[in-house]
């Protein structure tokens, strides 16, 4: 009778584990986190504050933060204008290096974007998408929920190792334990797919269009695929969601907001002038950062996707580099083609000159490479790198 | 000797062979000798003592420091061939390292390990300072400067020879954090780079 009660206490825990929905938990205070000079409430929230508070201050001294007021600015009046002047003001939003499409948002207010999302999303309605979804996580409380849901999974899995070996729950307590274990990640989904639909919802309100969130996950898809192929690899399954998943798949994601977008009639801005002209400074950095990760397939996909039909300078150079940091002989022949198309639309850095030589001397063509070094010394006769340069005239 | 003790002393022996080269401990250099490194016919010679790590960074290379390798660093490339990668892949799958191909030219070289330690080290704070025409192991070579923040934030410099002999890089590297012990230790790597020969 007792092995009954507990095993019928403990599944019933290992359902409860799982049942709970993102974001509809009760017990939460009734002020929202975004207030001004909100204190967190129970002493876990207080803990998870804490850390994330001591996280922030790393961030704010990180070397990996990019200093541009100008950029932060951006970024900030687009996040407001998303979710709205009284709520953005419980944000502060950081800017990193890193070459990689996410950004992440704590539960104290700090919102961390990569320079990778930046160089991906293509216009000022995708970025909202994203921030949105973000600031969803926040104003939900999705950190502190979660951690107490984990909280209550790794108690059940640990009730049902001690009942286990006592002989109390028979055979069922590796099913109740995985449940367990499971439950964390489904819960993680659904809080993913919750802030989806509250991103989706700001995107709506505030007049961006609200297709540019499918937008996003069906390029991304594109790219992973891209990458794979590049490396001769299979691309990974988006069909279905793996076991230790925390978010929901990128197709399960392109597929509800599109239908969403369809279903609201898909209208609304883009404003990709106003983002083109924001991220301008930075697109060289962004794209040297990119080019140098080694992923050929992904950085063609992703150069092709920036250029659309109209390939500025900038973008053919960063093409050429491409090509010629992969070094095929046929790579070094399309990468030569690629820098002098950047030079006949205009591009100035003397750079090109210097990596359009070394392609050619490469490749055998000793004049037309000699031609191209001796360019770049008479354009930048105080190169750094001037003496290596003169050598491979000689 | 039962079937079954002979079986598990082959396996003991086995494992330990396994073992081995992740237990063999660091040796000391001696100074004013001439020693031969990274498993290739690269000779150096030190003035005064280093300690040679026990791990290997890659196939083709050899570790010294003064102190722990993340204060001074100083590491033998002794030949790396075409296709190869400059040290041991971190994750080959996700983050493939790019190739040394033999058809580089010197230039090639310093974008080459820049890319490598962005990758390997997961940082995007990695960047040349200058390259210069030098002479490494008595021959045609390339001098370059770098610099580099991992995932640790502290400040490194680097500095760097290398040269591409019968399309094979040979190169040496000395690095260390800007604070202190770049400079503490640059002369004494620059002494063991000045006395590179290869046959």
């Amino acid at each position: 009778m007792r092995a009954f009660r507990a095993l019928a206490l403990l599944t019933a825990c290992a359902a409860s584990v799982g049942a709970g929905t993102a974001g509809g938990k009760t017990n939460l205070p009734a002020l929202p986190p975004y207030g001004g000079a909100y204190q967190p409430q129970t002493v876990d929230e207080r803990g998870i504050w804490m850390l994330a508070d001591e996280d922030e201050r790393e961030v704010r001294d990180s070397k990996f933060l990019i200093h541009d007021a100008a950029l932060e600015t951006y970024v900030r009046e687009v996040l407001c204008r998303t979710v709205g002047q009284d709520r953005c003001l419980g944000v502060r939003v950081y800017i990193e290096r890193v070459p990689a499409f996410n950004a992440n948002m704590a539960p104290n207010g700090k919102m961390v974007v990569w320079s990778g999302l930046l160089l991906r999303v293509r216009n000022e309605a995708e970025l909202a998408a994203v921030l949105g979804h973000e600031f969803a996580h926040f104003e939900e409380r999705h950190s502190l929920l979660a951690y107490k849901q984990r909280r209550l999974a790794s108690d059940v899995i640990m009730w049902a190792s001690f009942l286990g070996n006592t002989g109390y729950l028979g055979n069922t307590r590796s099913l109740i334990q995985s449940t367990a274990l499971g439950s964390v990640f489904q819960y993680s989904r659904a809080q993913e797919t919750s802030a989806d639909l509250k991103a989706f919802s700001y995107l709506a309100a505030s007049g961006y269009r609200t297709g540019a969130f499918a937008d996003i996950w069906a390029r991304i898809m594109d790219e992973a695929d891209a990458t794979a192929a590049g490396r001769k690899r299979r691309s990974q399954r988006y069909d279905q969601v793996a076991f230790f998943s925390s978010h929901p798949t990128s197709l399960d994601r392109a597929t509800y907001l599109r239908a969403l977008a369809v279903q609201a009639g898909d209208q609304g801005e883009v404003d990709d002038v106003r983002f083109h002209a924001a991220m301008a400074a930075w697109l060289p950095q962004f794209l040297d950062d990119q080019l140098k990760l080694n992923d050929f397939g992904g950085t063609e996909y992703l150069l092709g996707q920036l250029a659309g039909s109209d390939w500025t300078p900038a973008l053919l150079y960063a093409r050429g580099e491409l090509y010629r940091m992969r070094g095929n002989p046929r790579d070094l022949v399309a990468a030569a083609q690629f820098y002098r198309d950047a030079l006949a639309k205009g591009a100035m850095d003397p750079a090109i000159y210097r990596n359009l030589g070394t392609t050619l001397l490469r490749n055998g063509d000793a004049a037309g490479g000699r031609q191209a070094l001796a360019d770049y010394l008479r354009l930048q006769p105080d190169a750094s790198d001037k003496a290596m340069i003169a050598t491979l005239i000689q | 000797m039962s079937q079954r003790a002979l079986f598990h002393g082959l396996a003991t022996a086995l494992l330990l062979c396994a073992a081995a080269p992740a237990l063999a401990g660091n040796t000391l250099i001696a100074k004013d000798q001439k020693v031969a490194v990274a498993k290739s016919l690269l000779t150096v010679s030190a003035s005064r003592e280093w300690n040679k790590m026990g791990a290997r960074p890659g196939r083709n290379s050899e570790t010294w420091t003064l102190d722990g390798d993340k204060l001074n660093d100083l590491t033998f490339y002794g030949g790396i061939a075409d296709g190869a990668t400059m040290f041991r892949e971190v994750d080959k799958r996700n983050r493939p390292l790019p190739r040394f191909s033999a058809s580089m030219l010197i230039t090639d070289v310093p974008t080459l390990l820049e890319n490598s330690y962005r990758i390997a080290l997961a940082t995007p704070l990695m960047k040349i300072d200058t390259i210069e025409p030098t002479s490494f192991a008595g021959r045609n070579g390339v001098r370059f400067t770098y610099s580099f923040a991992e995932q640790d934030q502290l400040q490194r410099k680097g500095e760097a020879y290398a040269a591409i002999v019968g399309g094979r890089l040979f190169m040496i590297t000395f690095e260390a954090p800007v604070l202190y012990y770049f400079d503490a230790g640059i002369e004494a790597a620059r002494a063991v780079t000045a006395s590179a020969r290869l046959p």
